[in-house]
């Protein structure tokens, strides 16, 4: 960032049109990006959705949310949504750690072992149906472990955070070693709470994972109970399988259940991009 | 025609195969665990006899198996090897050409076999061989006591072990059925007839496949390019509080769920009821009646791209961003004091700086291209089957949208998806060593 406030002082004398058309650039990119989401919200506050685009609704209504907060056949797929969502990042968040933390114990018999089993895991995928067939051995088709299970394993993150452990000085274990700490001790008293930044970045990627995950709803589970959020939605906007209701255009309900859709990341994430970001950088720098 | 089973055939085969294939299965299976093995324990050398020999079952199995136990003993005879290689001289009904797939896989088999345990031996080498230095301190201990040493961390291990076997390594195993037959009561041995049927006989397969390469691979050039134009005008914005708004923005996209972009897109895009697009279209007289943007095989592509720019070039920017905030402020004001004007500055210091990223975000991405499946799913419908079929879509139609699901066919179609992707992923590996000095997995 110095670097620029160095190049463009020096230029001062001159008028500067590029500063002035890369900025208009860049109002344009936002708004091509904010456009089709404000539209999504003004709909979902229109009783009278119409052809064309507006600033504001000509019939404001809450509707579209009322809706959702009242019907069973919308606020139950939240419910599922927000259930597999906690649990899935705690479960992935608790065997990230231990795997990680297992992987850098480079004495320890077997480790290497570990590690290329885990390596194997990203050369080679078994397949959606091997899959699906696996889960229905397990008789764990139509039950939320089957959506929470299959995602909280996941290799690539389980090595960003091995990464992170690496980081950590060699001298702290040693130092810890020496004073009589077991390798559990070291692990709760000094891994864990060192690696707080790396155990938020991750997280929020696993929240990310399973908030949004349609595909292993649609393949393991059939039944309209357990659906989660997403596939009530693409139910609702591609096929219209919109619950009845007199009082609320369809596509009302269909543009506010976009929002909530959106809401909790957009919401949280304005004040957490600095730890998604650090999990991108550390992902490729350090993998 | 080929590979036409009528019941006798079935039958043929259902006795056939219940006695001897699977004995063939395990025997391959024994051999390549025993390679694994030998191969974990540093024994780079003998693991090549297993690995050699399982090579040897397969072919023969395959051999034994498919012409065989398949057509039955006494239509051809299969005991002569030429006649095996060229064309079947009993009933005249059914010629049979053995395919170029056959080939191809087998090749294609001992090759990734092969580069895979290359690979492998040099990770264990370099990147996790035990460094000396840890190892003296537990030089006289024996094995067993180090074991004990770190009995807690072998429970530790245990649950990512028991989850990675059931959602990995078992469905690994499962790939098995595409050599079967998949029956509820019992499945049974059928050979290499779904790969010869897929590579031979099934024009959908092709298209998802063609269509696959096509979709990923033009995505990820247009994602990177705008992702680095964009990256490199973003780096030119002095104040630092537009900057941080104008990326806010930008990053938003990515954490929306497929779904939602689609159902977006879907909403501004729709030709009767809410589109955005086209009603200004329409009064801007540019077209005399709505575009089916997402229900049109001429548009399907163009507006899957758009959608994909839309949702990632942001996100993507970030890699860009890290490389561009580390290049030396030295550097452009020593080009500029030369009388280097901005256009010089990015061709001369800018762009070389950031050739290694664009590199390395292009290996990191070309070794995902076979695992497209979701952004594809949920935009596609009916009408542009034709353009926007990718290999898992085709498979998860196959299995569970039609009414006789064939689960051996379709973990064919898989095994053939995971097999490419591994190719790409061990050759993406080699490039990333080569370019970088590291790799990628």
């Amino acid at each position: 960032m110095s670097d620029n406030s160095v190049v463009v002082t020096k230029k001062k004398k001159k008028f500067k049109i590029f500063p002035l058309v890369n900025g208009l650039i860049f109002i344009l990119i936002s708004l091509a990006i904010m456009l089709p989401i404000w539209k999504v919200i003004i709909d979902s506050f229109d009783a009278r959705s119409a052809y064309g685009f507006k600033w504001v609704p000509t019939m404001f209504t809450w509707g579209g949310y009322r809706a959702i907060v009242t019907r069973v056949a919308l606020y139950r797929p939240f419910g599922i949504s927000c259930i597999v969502t906690i649990a899935g990042t705690f479960l992935g968040l608790l065997l990230v750690t231990l795997g990680g933390y297992v992987l850098i114990q480079w004495e320890m018999p077997g480790r290497n072992f570990f590690a290329y089993m885990l390596l194997f895991t990203m050369i080679f995928d078994g397949g959606m149906i091997p899959k699906y067939l696996v889960m229905k051995q397990l008789h764990l088709l139509n039950t939320l472990w089957s959506v929470i299970l299959p995602l909280s394993i996941n290799v690539y993150n389980l090595v960003l955070m091995r990464n992170f452990f690496e980081g950590i000085p060699e001298a702290l274990f040693e130092a810890a070693k020496i004073d009589g700490c077991s390798p559990m001790g070291i692990f709760f008293k000094i891994v864990l709470p060192l690696s707080k930044a790396a155990l938020a970045s991750i997280g929020l990627m696993f929240a990310v994972q399973f908030w949004n995950d349609y595909t292993n709803f649609k393949i393991y589970i059939n039944k309209d109970k357990l659906f989660n959020f997403q596939i009530k939605l693409r139910n609702m906007v591609m096929d219209s399988d919109i619950p009845n209701d007199d009082a609320v255009d369809p596509n009302t309900i269909s543009s506010a259940s976009v929002i909530v859709a959106i809401l909790p990341f957009a919401i949280i994430y304005p004040f957490c991009q600095k730890y998604f970001v650090q999990g991108v950088n550390i992902g490729a720098v350090k993998e | 025609m080929p590979f036409v089973q009528n019941s006798s055939d079935i039958s043929d085969a259902y006795s056939f195969m219940n006695i001897d294939a699977p004995v063939m299965w395990y025997l391959f299976m024994i051999a390549i665990i025993a390679a694994i093995i030998l191969l974990v324990l540093k024994k780079d050398m003998f693991s090549i006899i297993p690995t050699a020999i399982s090579a040897v079952i397969f072919v023969i199995s395959l051999v034994a198996v498919n012409f065989r136990g398949y057509y039955g003993r006494n239509k051809y005879d299969i005991y002569s090897l030429t006649n095996l290689l060229s064309s079947g001289n009993g009933s005249d009904d059914a010629k049979y050409v053995l395919g170029l797939g056959v080939y191809v896989l087998i090749v294609g088999y001992i090759l990734a076999i092969a580069g895979c345990f290359i690979d492998i031996m040099k990770y264990f080498k370099k990147d996790l061989g035990v460094d000396s230095r840890y190892l003296s301190n537990s030089i006289n201990k024996s094995v067993w006591k180090t074991m004990y040493y770190y009995r807690g961390f072998y429970i530790m291990f245990l649950p990512v072990l028991i989850m990675i076997i059931l959602f990995n390594y078992w469905p690994m195993a499962g790939c098995r059925y595409a050599f079967t037959k998949y029956v509820i009561a019992g499945p049974y041995y059928v050979g290499l007839k779904h790969f010869v049927q897929m590579f031979t006989n099934d024009l959908y397969f092709w298209t998802a496949f063609r269509n696959t390469l096509i979709l990923s691979i033009i995505k990820l050039i247009l994602n990177t390019g705008a992702a680095v134009i964009i990256s490199l005008l973003l780096n030119e914005i002095v104040s630092l509080g537009f900057k941080k708004t104008v990326q806010t923005i930008v990053y938003l996209p990515h954490f929306m769920s497929w779904v939602v972009v689609a159902s977006v897109f879907k909403m501004i895009l729709d030709p009767n009821a809410t589109g955005v697009v086209n009603s200004l279209l329409l009064k801007a007289n540019m077209i005399n009646e709505p575009i089916y943007f997402l229900g049109d095989s001429k548009y399907w592509r163009g507006t899957f791209y758009v959608m994909n720019v839309w949702k990632d070039t942001g996100w993507g920017t970030i890699l860009f961003l890290a490389t561009l905030s580390g290049i030396s402020p030295d550097l452009y004001e020593a080009a500029q004091i030369d009388g280097a004007n901005r256009w010089k500055r990015l061709i001369y210091i800018t762009l070389p700086a950031l050739a290694n990223t664009i590199i390395t975000v292009f290996i990191l991405n070309l070794a995902k291209v076979m695992n497209l499946f979701e952004s594809v799913f949920v935009t596609m419908n009916n009408a542009v089957l034709d353009v926007a079929e990718v290999l898992q879509t085709y498979v998860y139609r196959k299995t569970f949208s039609s009414g006789n699901s064939d689960y051996g066919y379709t973990t064919a179609v898989g095994l053939f998806k995971s097999f490419v992707g591994m190719i790409l992923v061990l050759s993406c590996n080699y490039a990333s060593k080569k370019v970088r000095g590291r790799g990628i997995v």
